[in-house]
């Protein structure tokens, strides 16, 4: 069993299908790409699969639950789904170790103690513990990005949702977050990231699931996918 | 009359002031946090209701509406102390003005740290206790120090309703001593005592909270 399944999901707005049908599974371990021309529905997709949006049909398998039927535990779905966004979306009132302890504090209860030590050793495993103090203000965009993903494994998430993780940030940081973010695939995390930048998802993924018009057009290895003599996806990758 | 007697009650008038601008002011926050979170957490209808409620606010004169409570409720069987009327208008009103400052200072928070909280599991209150509130208290400083020094500015309409402040003191005094110049200009400097009272309270409180490279003037 699939550690998420997505089947035929549909999200519409005033009637036009942002999202029309799209299926895929997420293995435990497994990294999955998902890729597609702007506009194709793959930031919705993601925010659609921790019910950030709210799908108009199709279901949602988390370790086989479906979490798209009525009266089903929204915040428990949400702490087991870490999430990095785009722009690191850090709380720029709080320090960095203070990003990374208040869902734990908060929202699994741990103690104030335990819960620095969790954090510290995520910090630690992305090169920022010595950065604990500091305040997002003072970190540069691929530190910043670093204790999002910090704060995200905290929580001890089942699965780690990306959405564009290097798209803000600048040649050099983006190498320094894609070899972050295949240690991570190469620990065995289980890793679903929306993403333009083929360098990452030649790093990251075990398979690429192409999005085009909010359907699943293609789903295959990267370098399949770059082989094949398809218009729309030579497109796409010729962007790039 | 020498001149430390006419301070001595001119200090007492000060008393008063103080009491006035400090009780507006506490009412002032309070129904002003009371609109922003009302309209953040409440439906679509809450928040026009509460709109037309700043809307009426700040539209009536702080004068009117002091008559209003003081003389106008009393006629309905309802009799309301001077300093209560003071705080149910001048502190109401700056309350709908300020719950525009802090309106304003909700919008400047990047709405993905809201998302990354929704994200996280927290709750539409939490997160708005969590994130949004702190960072609005920030931003919402240089608007409080303008809303709150015009609530001190405002303290003087009391003595229309009885209250013994600063400027009735003055006033009173000026009519049996004829030392107007001296005495306006002394309560001039006392009003900018409280003023500066005032802003070394609110500077306290923003340095108290100040974190780096956020939200600094």
């Amino acid at each position: 069993m699939a550690l998420l399944e997505v089947k035929e999901l549909v999200k519409s707005y005033g009637g036009r299908n942002v999202l029309d049908g799209v299926s895929f599974d997420l293995e435990e371990g497994e990294a999955k790409v998902v890729m597609g021309p702007s506009g194709c529905g793959k930031s919705t997709l993601l925010r659609c699969l921790n019910l950030l949006i709210e799908p108009t049909s199709g279901s949602i398998l988390l370790d086989g639950k479906d979490i798209t039927r009525p009266g089903a535990d929204v915040r428990a779905l949400r702490s087991r789904i870490g999430f990095v966004f785009q722009n690191f979306a850090l709380y720029r009132h709080m320090s960095v170790l203070d990003n990374v302890t208040l869902a734990l504090r908060r929202l699994k209860k741990v103690p104030r103690r335990e819960a620095e030590e969790r954090a510290l050793h995520e910090l630690d495993r992305m090169e920022m513990a010595d950065k604990r103090d500091a305040y997002p203000a003072a970190l540069s965009g691929g530190q910043s990005q670093r204790v999002a993903i910090a704060r995200a494994l905290a929580m001890d998430p089942k699965v780690l949702f990306f959405d564009e993780p290097t798209s803000a940030l600048d040649p050099i940081m983006v190498r320094e977050v894609v070899t972050l973010i295949n240690g991570l695939y190469l620990d065995n995390v289980t890793i679903l990231c929306v993403t333009h930048d083929l360098g990452l998802a030649k790093h990251i993924s075990d398979r690429v699931v192409f999005l085009d018009q909010g359907r699943v057009y293609a789903e295959d290895l990267i370098e399949n996918l770059l082989r094949r003599d398809d218009p729309v996806i030579e497109d796409f990758f010729g962007e790039g | 009359m020498s001149f430390i007697e006419i301070l001595q009650i001119l200090l007492q008038g000060a008393g008063y002031t103080l009491l006035i601008t400090f009780s507006c002011a506490a009412t002032a926050l309070v129904v002003g946090l009371a609109i922003a979170m009302a309209r953040e957490l409440g439906g679509a209808w809450i928040s026009a209701v509460l709109s037309a409620w700043v809307y009426v606010f700040r539209g009536v004169p702080m004068l009117v509406l002091l008559f209003v409570v003081f003389f106008g409720l009393p006629g309905v069987g309802l009799d309301v102390p001077p300093l209560l009327a003071m705080m149910l208008s001048l502190g109401f009103i700056s309350g709908a003005y300020l719950s525009e400052v802090f309106r304003g200072a909700l919008a400047a928070i990047n709405p993905n740290e809201v998302l990354a909280a929704q994200a996280m599991g927290f709750t539409r209150f939490e997160t708005l206790r969590l994130i949004k509130l702190p960072q609005m208290l920030r931003f919402s400083v240089p608007g409080m120090i303008n809303e709150l020094t015009t609530v001190l500015k405002y303290s003087p309409f009391a003595y229309t309703v009885g209250l013994p402040e600063i400027t009735k003191q003055a006033m009173a005094l000026v009519a049996t001593t004829m030392r107007g110049i001296e005495i306006y200009v002394a309560i001039g400097l006392i009003y900018f005592a409280i003023y500066r009272l005032l802003l070394s309270f609110v500077r306290l409180i923003e340095k108290r909270y100040a974190v780096p490279g956020f939200a600094e003037e």
